[in-house]
């Protein structure tokens, strides 16, 4: 099993370096002009600059903290209005149908509405983060709430439980493994509209930071922000699944 | 004396068709009854009208000699399918205290008593494993001691150990068996297994079909402790066993839905 991991982790790094390596091949032999494909060495060193004067980093960070607050604010409003919606038939039955109105809206629409509201400001890319990423969160926990087996159901009416404490005990645990493929997916809305805000509002960010580069044809700059959102998306998402393999450690056995 | 659970007349009906009908029984307190009858006869709903689950189309069924409206604190179910009545995501020592929890017993008081659960079913060591890496025989232990942490004064069984190989079945028994005689529980206990009724029970009812009633009442007045390999060989055991599976087999040729 280890040694399994293992290879595959090895098989995964060496096709990245096969990626990196075509790259290397396309600007060396200027398939692409280098204005808009630069060497990969060339955006590493503005990975590096980047860090060093301090700009890159300090954009980085507070993308970070961006993504960060809106997933939260999603998972957190995505979990409760979903736990309401799988556990009562009144919210299944008059909250679910404008929920299900809204769903399809796709959040590069509800941007103008937050800007309306908001203006170009770092509560406006929270609000259009939050209602983008909510979605798989809310309707993974109403899903996951309402399916719980009957047999269990009925175990909680013979020991009496209340509401909450059958939610509490019961339908959220039960609902977890969804919440948390749920969590996953939103953490990928968050960042993708995390970075469209800030492209937006001109805020200190990876967003701004990829915008003014393109404008300026700067492509080793862009290319060091790109890089970094995409190390942003795999370290969430192998840290998300590591939190993952622990909460759900009773399903690996047997 | 007032008998602890009451059948008045009771019956049940799903829509127009009627699954058990003119129910009268009496269960005294400490006292072990089985139920037997062909399968879809109605023994799991007359199970689930003690319990509360289900009210009662017609008559009354009652404890203490009150109507049961709900399901009652001293009131406990064992479920066949342990797989299913267990929650996956908590240990075997989880798992005992959700009743406690249920229950509103102070979180200190808590872990003697899973302890002295564990012990009593048998589970030495195995408070921290998942319901998972558990044998069927071992996950329906734990089920029996979630039950037993809610203290109840009624036990329901609902065929606990028909999805249980023979040997395991057999020691799952005996300590049934040797809790009841330490603790003075009645139990109402459903099965299909014929020799595994007059075994356990003080009194096995034999169920009719169609609609659902009760045919026939055996006593078994046989001492405990009883024994795996002598009591099957008591005389009163097999002339029970013999009227048994005659009336079974009578019910049988009646014609089912
Ligand atoms: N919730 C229900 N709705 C409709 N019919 C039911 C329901 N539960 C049980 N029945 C019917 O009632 C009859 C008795 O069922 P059950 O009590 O489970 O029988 P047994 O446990 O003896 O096998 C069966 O015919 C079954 O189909
Ligand atoms: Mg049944």
């Amino acid at each position: 099993m280890r040694q399994r991991d293992l290879l595959w982790g090895l098989a995964s790094v060496c096709f990245a370096a096969l990626l990196v390596f075509l790259w290397h091949l396309i600007s060396a032999y200027r398939l692409v002009a280098p204005v808009f494909l630069p060497p990969p060495l060339a955006a590493f060193n503005a990975l590096a600059n980047g860090f060093e004067d301090g700009r890159l980093a300090s954009a980085t960070a507070e993308t970070l903290e961006r993504i960060f607050l809106g997933w939260l604010l999603a998972s957190v409003l995505g979990i409760m209005v979903g736990a309401w919606i799988g556990i009562s038939a009144f919210a299944r039955n008059y909250v679910m149908p404008t929920l299900e109105l809204l769903r399809p809206l796709p959040a590069s629409a509800a941007i103008p509405v937050a800007i309306t509201f908001f203006g170009l400001s770092d509560a406006m890319v929270l609000a259009s983060v939050g209602f983008g990423a909510v979605w798989p969160m809310l309707l993974a926990t109403a899903y996951g709430v309402a399916a719980v087996d009957v047999r269990l159901v009925e175990v909680s009416r013979m020991l009496r439980l209340g509401r909450f404490s059958y939610l509490r005990i019961i339908a959220l645990p039960n609902a977890l493994p969804d919440i948390l493929s749920g969590m996953r997916v939103g953490l990928v809305v968050a960042l993708i509209i995390t970075i469209v805000g800030e492209m937006l509002t001109s805020r200190t960010g990876l967003g701004q930071w990829i915008m003014l580069a393109a404008r300026s044809f700067r492509s080793a700059d862009l290319f060091a922000g790109i890089v970094i959102l995409g190390l942003i998306g795999l370290a969430s998402a192998l840290m998300l699944s590591q939190i993952e393999r622990w909460l759900l450690r009773w399903r690996l056995q047997a | 004396m007032t008998p602890l659970i009451s059948f008045r007349d009771a019956g049940v009906a799903f829509g127009s068709k009627q699954v058990l009908e003119g129910l009268n029984l009496d269960i005294a307190e400490g006292e072990f009854v089985c139920v037997v009858g062909a399968s879809g006869c109605g023994k799991t709903t007359m199970l689930r009208l003690i319990a509360g689950l289900h009210p009662p189309s017609e008559g009354v069924v009652s404890y203490a000699g009150q109507a049961i409206a709900r399901p009652r604190p001293e009131i406990a179910i064992v479920f066949q399918d342990y797989g299913k009545a267990l929650l996956p995501w908590r240990t075997v020592s989880g798992n005992i205290e959700l009743a406690l929890e249920a229950a509103g017993t102070p979180r200190a008081e808590r872990g003697a008593i899973i302890a002295n659960l564990i012990a009593l079913m048998g589970l030495e060591g195995d408070g921290g494993k998942f319901p998972s890496e558990l044998s069927g025989g071992m996950q329906q232990r734990v089920q029996i001691a979630r039950s037993l942490a809610q203290r109840p004064q009624v036990l329901l069984m609902d065929e606990p150990f028909g999805a249980l190989d023979a040997m395991t079945r057999q020691g799952l028994q005996d300590e049934l068996q040797r809790l009841m005689m330490q603790q003075r529980m009645t139990v109402f206990f459903v099965t299909h297994d014929l020799e595994e009724a007059i075994y356990l029970g003080d009194r096995v009812i034999g169920l009719r079909r169609n609609p659902g009633r009760i045919g026939k009442v055996f006593d078994v007045r046989i001492g405990r402790p009883r024994d795996q390999v002598a009591t099957p060989e008591d005389p009163e055991f097999l002339r029970i066993r013999r009227e048994l599976y005659d009336f079974i087999r009578d019910t049988e040729r009646e014609p089912a839905s």
